[in-house]
């Protein structure tokens, strides 16, 4: 349905904006402008920035979820599948600065709702981690450790966004894949694997 | 000096202000009233809101830094010393929930110059995990950025559950902290080992 395209038009050219100006710089009108849309249309959507920004953001995540889950499947080794994970992800992002700098640094500036969707969108990404508990031999892990993990992929993530290096995130792979494997089967495995990967780029 | 109390005043009321009403919703004239100056005054000090909120943010990691580190310095051992910095850590926070609230919660509504203060003060509490590199068996050969993202882990885990609960329960982090700390040097068998040895 046409209205339903201009829909799409107006959360992608919400990503691109906040992505460029950041969260609270961004103005109803630069969405409209970007989007190449009318005031109009935009408020037959969405009542306001906010709430077009929560729409944007879950659109964003289910593309990235899209594609990870299209470079992993169940056939994959628990590592294989944490590798081309991590790997889809870095790709992506450094492919598209804007929609990185929006899904990692943005959303937390842009209240409650949004925390809550990062933290959603994070536990669904994570969620193929937890074939990792079957790596340790069935020792006692904390409940929390697929968050230890994301904490530390993306608080990696997040420093590079935030100097400007989204280009260069792929060179970080690497590291990323050591974060995510050292709590399940510890540094001297997860830094085999991490070498293995860099061999290989 | 009159002068400095009046700055250390000001900065303690900024603090106060912005973790009650939100950055966005603070005004000079709130920050004026709560430290009992003028604005003159003020703006002798400060351009502007944005630059006393950052002042006010340094010193208060400044504070925070410097007593983690001290309880990290008492104890013997990184992972006797690691437990007595993130327990220092999570008292700290839990005695100024709302301040801890902002400083790792709201921060980022502040704009990018906060979020890149709230990074960099992470990044004062490496040389505590970099311990680990000599501690560690082969630690000198573990990624450079192993330290930075054990903090990422850490901090995650304080976000979340500031953002969820507040500062209620942080001091049942400990445990999780603790493992998230030394898992990437020890790896996971001895750091839960050592955290089970050295809860009390």
């Amino acid at each position: 349905m046409a209205t339903d395209t201009r829909r799409d038009l107006i959360l992608a050219a919400m990503i691109r904006v906040v992505g460029t100006k950041g969260y609270r710089e961004t103005s109803v009108a630069d969405v409209i402008e970007e989007a190449g849309t009318s005031r109009t249309t935009f408020y037959k959507h969405f009542e306001d920035k906010h709430e077009c920004f929560l729409a944007a953001y879950e659109m964003l995540v289910d593309r990235v979820l899209a594609e990870v889950s299209t470079n992993c499947n169940g056939e994959q080794s628990w590592l294989e599948r944490v590798e081309n994970g991590l790997a889809t992800l870095v790709k992506l992002f450094a492919l598209d600065p804007e929609l990185a700098r929006t899904a990692v640094v943005e959303v937390a500036a842009a209240g409650a709702e949004a925390r809550q969707l990062h933290w959603n969108a994070i536990a669904r990404f994570t969620e193929f981690l937890e074939g990792g508990r079957e790596m340790a031999d069935g020792r006692e892990l904390p409940e929390n450790i697929s968050l230890m993990s994301a904490g530390a992929v993306s608080g990696l993530i997040f420093d590079e966004l935030l100097a400007g290096r989204a280009a260069q995130l792929p060179a970080q792979l690497p590291d990323l894949l050591f974060a995510m494997l050292v709590p399940y089967i510890g540094p001297r495995a997860a830094a085999e694997e991490m070498r293995r990967v860099a061999d290989a780029r | 000096m009159i002068a400095r109390s009046q700055r250390e005043r000001l900065l303690e009321a900024a603090v106060r202000v912005v973790a009650r009403k939100g950055y966005a919703a603070t005004t000079v004239a709130d920050l004026t009233k709560e430290a009992g100056i003028s604005r003159t005054t003020f703006y002798e000090m400060f351009d502007d809101k944005e630059v006393c909120f950052l002042a006010a943010y340094d010193a208060a990691v400044e504070a925070l830094v410097r007593r983690v580190t001290a309880a990290f310095e008492v104890e013997e051992g990184w992972p006797s010393r690691t437990r007595a910095g993130l327990e220092a850590l999570l008292e700290a926070l839990s005695e100024e929930p709302e301040l801890a609230r902002l400083a790792l919660v709201g921060v980022a509504a502040a704009g990018p110059a906060a979020q890149r203060r709230y990074r960099a003060a992470l990044q004062r509490l490496t040389p505590l995990f970099d311990e680990g590199r000599d501690f560690a068996p082969g630690g000198r050969s573990l990624p450079a950025n192993t330290s930075r993202m054990a903090i990422g882990a850490v901090a995650g885990l304080i976000s979340d559950e500031l953002a969820e609960n507040g500062a209620d329960e942080l001091p049942k982090l400990l445990s999780d902290l603790l493992f998230a700390t030394l898992v990437p040097y020890i790896g996971p068998a001895a750091a839960a080992r050592e955290v089970g040895e050295t809860s009390r």
